[in-house]
């Protein structure tokens, strides 16, 4: 009897323990979709962690990061901070920071701290409408360093809100800008201006193509808005293209298109100061996201998502677009997998009838980077 | 066992809580529309074994109205046929003027409102000459949790979406009041409020409903796709995001057998994503809705629904 009374006892305790065992061991598994993106600098340095040239600016949840010798350091607080491109001359950031109706640009050191504020968006008074806000996105400094150009939603008339391009002294006010872009009605508009050395701005334009969709055109205009001198297409509405980027000589410029698919590809194409060459696409069949030249003009960093979905930091390495091929271009697929830790990978030998296909490189993984902020970069 | 009853209690009360709900039709209307041809339909889809049609249902369950009076701000039909992997969405604009099963007219949106599922089901069955074996009603607040539940989603989205009066009244305390939106363009990964913004501002679209619809079946894809690497470890998190603001007729034992088959859907090219344009309505109906062009209509979803 007293065995039983035992051996009951001992198969309850081992029920409870087991219940409890299980319950507390499902609860302790971790998603591994829903985890919050780690910090950049987080886990720095990180071991053998690739190593890209000179420094780049990026943006995670509000925070600027920069990114040099293959380690991160936060620059601001997570306070809405965004879209950093550097000064021509490289002593100054510019940045977007962003609240809850509205944003400004602002003039940061290169160590994140505050010098100025360049545009003043929020509106005062008690009767201020919602409406008399303002967004500024993308700033860019001209070569010169004179004008700041951005994507500044005005004019808007009720529904119709748009970005549209505007050059404004630096250090001046909004209402001494000058209205380079006239974006479609209800599109959204015109935006991330890229200043030319030439003069001039390479931008993105959305408009209706002819199947009534939305679609994204890259546009280059030598002047400020003028009717008669509307700027030039420089891409196929078909093919969905935004996010310029130049090579720090300006003969190649970068972008992204997604052939109206829900990927984003990345191509390439020489930049003669007028008008585009024939396009290679270098990056297919993942989201590509804000190609920006390496200073050095070693490869190009992109952002794309990583295995858990968010977006991270890659790197494709020049040899694998520097000489393309002929049509079709080759498009590798990239690999997605943990921090690249070896030696800049080369061709491998293959048969003389296979061209050789350089692998992108994956930097960092459980990051998620801002893929709607620019990445900038310097020497 | 018990254990592992304990850590999915939240996750199974959902799923018998939210499951299998009873379709009530409402009576019919004493005056149905007498330009319609109400007779089944010479479908050209033919009866494919296993497949199935759901009406997806989206309402703006906010503070505006009584949580069993609300709209229907998307109304997604979807046609799944197992045997080829291949799934067809159909968007029905939400200011459609269409007859209502329980009797009058009115824009599409009210028939839930009218007549709970039951009234939205007859009416799409009646008006568009289709047979729907399941529908899922998701909330407004459902579908901003799911999202954040399952990470987040990666969606490449096609413009700037501006937006200097989009309705504030999901977490304020005045849901008549405005707020701004700016969605920046391209590819990145948006959590649910930004995804709601998303899928629901549609005063700088010039299509507004139709391009609403649009995001709304692309922010659908993208969850789809996201979904895919859903474990045991986000269901109490997925469950509780859920909880209240999810309805469906599809027994549970019928979800059972359909998680695995969803895995298998992999080909982008076998989703048919359509969204209801000109001629097949044009505007100018009643209160601002929409006068179908049935013959158009019907000839289109005769094409893709049974």
């Amino acid at each position: 009897m007293i065995a039983r009374f035992f051996l009951g006892l001992g198969l309850l305790v081992l029920m409870v323990v087991v219940s409890f065992g299980t319950f507390f061991y499902l609860g302790g598994r971790h998603s591994k979709i829903a985890l919050a993106p780690q910090k950049p600098t987080a886990a720095t340095p990180r071991a053998q962690a690739f190593t890209l040239p000179g420094t780049l600016y990026l943006a995670q949840n509000g925070a600027l990061y920069s990114f040099s010798v293959g380690r991160f350091h936060q620059l601001t607080g997570e306070e809405g901070w965004t879209q950093p491109s550097l000064f021509p001359d490289g002593q100054y950031l510019l940045a977007v920071k962003r609240s809850y109706l509205y944003s400004d640009v602002y003039v940061l050191t290169r160590f994140g701290a505050v010098h100025r504020q360049l545009t003043n968006n929020t509106a005062y008074g008690r009767y201020a409408d919602i409406s008399d806000r303002h967004w500024s996105f993308y700033p860019r400094l001209n070569p010169s360093e004179s004008t700041v150009f951005m994507s500044y939603d005005a004019p808007k008339y009720g529904y119709d809100v748009n970005l549209s391009v505007w050059g404004v002294p630096y250090g001046a006010s909004m209402s001494q800008g000058r209205l380079w872009t006239i974006s479609k009605d209800y599109t959204g508009g015109d935006v991330q201006a890229l200043p030319l050395n030439g003069g001039g701005i390479i931008y993105t334009k959305y408009s209706y193509g002819l199947d009534g969709n939305l679609t994204g055109q890259l546009w280059f205009s030598k002047n400020p808005e003028n009717p008669r001198l509307p700027g030039t297409a420089l891409t196929d509405p078909d093919k969905d293209c935004s996010q310029p980027s130049l090579s720090r000589d300006g003969h190649l410029l970068a972008f992204i298109c997604t052939n109206k698919k829900q990927f984003a590809d990345m191509y390439i194409a020489s930049w003669n100061g007028s008008s585009l060459g024939r396009l290679y696409g270098v990056i297919g069949n993942q989201v590509v996201a804000q190609p920006a030249f390496a200073p050095d003009g070693s490869g190009i960093a992109y952002l794309a998502p990583g295995a858990a979905g968010q977006f991270q930091l890659w790197f494709l390495p020049k040899n694998a677009y520097d000489a393309p091929a002929p049509s079709p271009a080759p498009v590798p697929t990239p690999t997605p997998g943990g921090p690249y830790s070896g030696a800049l990978p080369s061709p491998t030998a293959a048969a003389s009838t296979a061209a050789p296909v350089i692998k992108p490189i994956q930097i960092t993984t459980g990051n998620g980077f801002d893929a709607t902020s620019p990445m900038t970069w310097s020497n | 066992m018990a254990g592992s009853l304990a850590y999915f209690l939240p996750a199974a009360k959902l799923a018998w809580d939210a499951t299998g709900q009873v379709v009530t039709v409402p009576s019919p209307g004493p005056s149905p529309s007498p330009t319609l041809d109400t007779s089944p339909s010479p479908s050209a889809v033919a009866q494919v074994p296993g497949a199935f049609t759901v009406l997806l249902l989206g309402s703006d369950d906010d503070s505006k109205f009584s949580s069993d009076h609300v709209l229907t701000q998307s109304m997604i039909l979807v046609r799944v046929i197992p045997s080829t992997h291949s799934v067809t969405m159909l968007s029905i604009p939400r200011d459609l003027y269409v007859p209502f099963w329980t009797g009058g007219s009115g824009k599409i949106d009210g028939a839930y409102s009218y007549g709970q599922a039951g009234g939205a089901i007859a009416t799409v069955e009646r008006d568009f000459g289709v047979h729907i074996d399941y529908y899922i009603w998701i909330g407004l607040l459902g579908l901003v949790k799911l999202i954040d539940a399952i990470g987040g989603i990666d969606v490449v989205t096609s413009n700037p979406v501006m937006d200097d009066f989009y309705p504030n009244d999901i977490f304020s305390q005045y849901p008549y009041d405005y707020s701004r939106v700016a969605v920046l363009p391209g590819p990145q990964h948006l959590d649910g409020l930004h995804a709601m913004q998303y899928v629901r501002s549609r005063h700088g679209d010039l299509q507004s409903d139709i391009g609403r619809s649009k995001r709304q079946q692309q922010v659908l894809l993208a969850i789809r796709l996201k979904a895919r690497q859903v474990s045991s470890a986000d269901v109490p998190a997925i469950a509780k995001a859920l909880g209240g603001e999810i309805k469906t007729s599809i027994p549970l034992d019928r979800i059972v057998e359909l998680i695995p088959l969803a895995a298998t859907f992999e080909n982008p090219d076998a989703i048919n994503s359509i969204v209801m344009e000109p001629p097949l309505f044009h505007g100018n109906g009643p209160d601002g809705s929409l006068t179908p062009n049935w013959p158009a209509i019907l000839a289109l979803v005769r094409q893709y629904f049974p």
